[in-house]
């Protein structure tokens, strides 16, 4: 269809001519409605009856029996409004009609749609006996039969429910948008007075006809019953004049926090990554010629962003200063990986908070990996911790061009003094493996005693 | 006899590039059959050709690996699964591994171990990389910080036997099933069937703590 087709929303009020409202009619309506603007003067009487859906104020049943019997739309409403203070007549009526009758391409009404849902017709009859329910309790009271403008609003509660319901998809979008219009209607805006006038006469009406009602209570027969729909009025009153406003500030708060969130979360994300990603990125491309210095920043730069994503709350909180022996050995791991060209990957199983004893062992297992680093030639290091419930073993290995252990000079201070002596101090035994062509590997033990006493 | 035939491999991951090295890097060991970047199109492509075994990226889009191989298994229990991932987050791991996945391997992992891993799953076998095999360690033995404190000995802490247990300390330490068997003195089939063992464990198993562990995790 084609999209110059917008004319025909010229004769009603902006408040029904939303932009969305606009984008469904030119996409699935036939051209016929083309005519949508006669809608206001009188014409021909058109069958079969339809509930109108452009240019509805709620169910498009006005308008529809306007254009059913070729009287003005205006007439119809006015009528409408007249009988709902008329016992509620009209109120009811016309939440009838609109759940009776279907909504202009659609085949079904809201009633045979209701009926065919089971779910939906089992909380219709729930509701439909609590009500019935309510009114014997009444009688039963003494009250007397409930006054007949209590039945009508009673029956329109009740197909006010099930239109909510039963509503296509369509028409309850169109529902949100005459909803939505009401909060944005602005005081003292040249195309919005009708709405507004229209607004105020309907809460003026109730809040008085509630009062009126109320006012009568006089130990009567059936008083309650005037209390409660005089009660009801007021409060349908009270809405109709205050909705707007409650409605708007709650729509306000509600988008404002989201808003404030998202920009909280995308102010962190973009801090994030500018202090990391962006700065290695041009470190990377200063060094472009050097392999080395790039694998090095790229890993860092991984092993930093891992870390992010596994726990963003707590990133950075523990860089400094470790307090558990797994945070230590992560620690000696990028310690080591920053500073030489080698791929340093650390297994913990358990954990222990560090004391004297846990220092020694770290600083061990951190001579142990950067004796693999310098001397080894492997490419990775693996590092395996495991608390047990005795002792803590650690093992570092590499598979390296290895050495010969008998061989190296007694004097050589980096395994006989920085690990093993170091070990013994502590109580601990450190064990070097290694064969020439073989690779090394380093086995670390600490007995766990003081966490026992 | 089956072990001698090149096994048949697919390829799931939504990274056209990590997609295009694997197949660099598996090309004259195995035999690619396909590849596929999203979860649907896997699931219909790997019921259609049958492979002996799917490379799995456990994270994609619309249900990630776990999707597929959910689906897959449903359908064609045959296809083995290796799941693939940058990721070392234990509860993607083990989610992976519980819901039917012969083992896992990182990203980082070199060209012939991967070939190597690929042969063993077609094998049927298990393959476990340093650090699920330290998962596996972490989790049956219940050890993290705050489990000191608890009395250790729960009896249904023995469902890893002391050998089983002895041959995932050695995967966690870096030791190349060959390795493991010279290490026990065992052959390399006795190291395979213990490994095996421990993976249908870690599958069957319905202990408390696994959940409790992957969850606490990822709270750590």
């Amino acid at each position: 269809m084609n999209p110059q087709n917008r004319p025909f929303t010229k004769g009603l009020p902006l408040l029904f001519r939303g932009e969305h409202h606009d984008r469904l009619r030119i996409i699935d309506k036939q051209p016929l409605i083309a005519s949508g603007h006669r809608l206001d003067t009188p014409g021909r009487p058109q069958r079969p009856l339809r509930r109108n859906s452009d240019g509805a104020l709620l169910g498009g049943v006005c308008s529809g029996l306007a254009r059913r019997f070729g009287v003005r739309v205006r007439t119809v409403r006015i009528i409408t409004v007249l009988l709902a203070l008329f016992f509620a007549l009209g109120l009811a009526a016309y939440m009838t009609i609109w759940m009776l009758v279907p909504r202009r391409d659609e085949s079904s009404s809201i009633f045979t749609r209701t009926m065919n849902d089971r779910r939906d017709k089992e909380i219709l009859f729930a509701i439909l006996i609590a009500v019935l329910t309510l009114f014997i309790a009444f009688i039963t009271i003494g009250v007397g039969p409930p006054g007949v403008s209590l039945w009508f609003l009673a029956l329109s509660c009740l197909e006010a429910v099930m239109v909510w319901r039963g509503a296509s998809e369509d028409e309850r979008e169109n529902l949100r948008q005459v909803s939505s219009n009401l909060s944005k209607t602005r005081v003292g805006r040249t195309d919005g007075w009708r709405a507004v006038a229209l607004r105020t006469g309907f809460g003026v009406i109730f809040v008085i006809w509630g009062i009126s009602l109320m006012s009568r209570v006089s130990g009567e027969h059936g008083a309650a019953a005037y209390v409660l729909a005089g009660a009801s009025a007021l409060v349908l009153g009270l809405f109709a004049l205050f909705a707007p406003w409650w409605i708007r500030s709650i729509q306000d708060l509600s988008m404002e926090r989201r808003a404030r969130v998202r920009a909280q979360d995308r102010a962190d994300m973009a801090a994030h990554v500018h202090d990391s990603v962006m700065q290695t990125l041009s470190l990377i491309q200063r060094s472009a010629n050097d392999p080395v210095e790039v694998t090095r920043l790229a890993r860092q730069q991984e092993r930093d962003l891992r870390s992010w994503l596994a726990n963003p709350e707590t990133f950075g909180a523990h860089s400094s200063t470790a307090r558990t022996l797994s945070q230590a050995i992560l620690d000696v791991e990028s310690e080591i990986e920053d500073n030489y060209d080698i791929s340093v990957d650390a297994v913990l199983v358990g954990d222990i908070p560090l004391d004297d004893a846990t220092l020694a062992l770290v600083a061990a297992c951190r001579e142990a990996a950067l004796n693999a680093a310098k001397w080894s030639g492997a490419r990775d290091v693996a590092i395996y911790v495991e608390v047990e419930a005795k002792q803590v073993s650690l093992f570092v290995r590499d598979q390296g061009s290895g050495f010969d252990p008998a061989a190296v000079a007694p004097d050589r201070q980096g395994i006989a003094g920085s690990i093993i002596e170091r070990m013994r101090r502590h109580g601990g035994t450190a064990t070097v493996t290694s064969s020439t062509g073989a690779g090394t590997e380093v086995e670390l033990r600490l007995p766990r005693a003081s966490s026992s006493t | 006899m089956t072990a001698e035939r090149v096994p048949t491999v697919f390829l799931v991951d939504d990274h056209a590039l990590i997609r295009a090295g694997l197949r660099a890097e598996l090309s004259g060991h195995v035999s690619v059959i396909g590849e596929a970047d999203e979860v649907a199109a896997a699931i219909e492509i790997i019921l259609e050709r049958s492979p002996d075994v799917v490379l799995l990226d456990v994270h994609m889009p619309d249900g990630g690996g776990l999707a597929v191989l959910r689906a897959v298994n449903k359908e064609q229990p045959g296809v083995k699964f290796l799941a693939l991932s940058v990721s070392d987050a234990a509860e993607d791991v083990i989610a992976v591994v519980r819901a039917g996945a012969r083992g896992y391997v990182t990203k980082n992992i070199e060209g012939p171990e991967l070939v190597e891993a690929i042969v063993r799953t077609a094998a049927g076998d298990a393959v476990f990389s340093r650090r699920l095999a330290g998962f596996v360690l972490d989790a049956f033995t219940n050890r993290s910080l705050d489990g000191l404190s608890a009395p250790s000995l729960d009896p249904e802490l023995d469902q890893l036997t002391p050998r089983e247990i002895e041959v995932l300390r050695l995967i966690a330490r870096g030791y190349s099933y060959r390795d493991i068997a010279e290490q026990l003195s065992i052959a390399i089939k006795t190291v395979e069937s213990h490994v095996s063992a421990v993976l249908r464990k870690l599958q069957l198993s319905n202990r408390y703590q696994l959940t409790n562990w992957a969850t606490e995790r990822h709270l750590l």
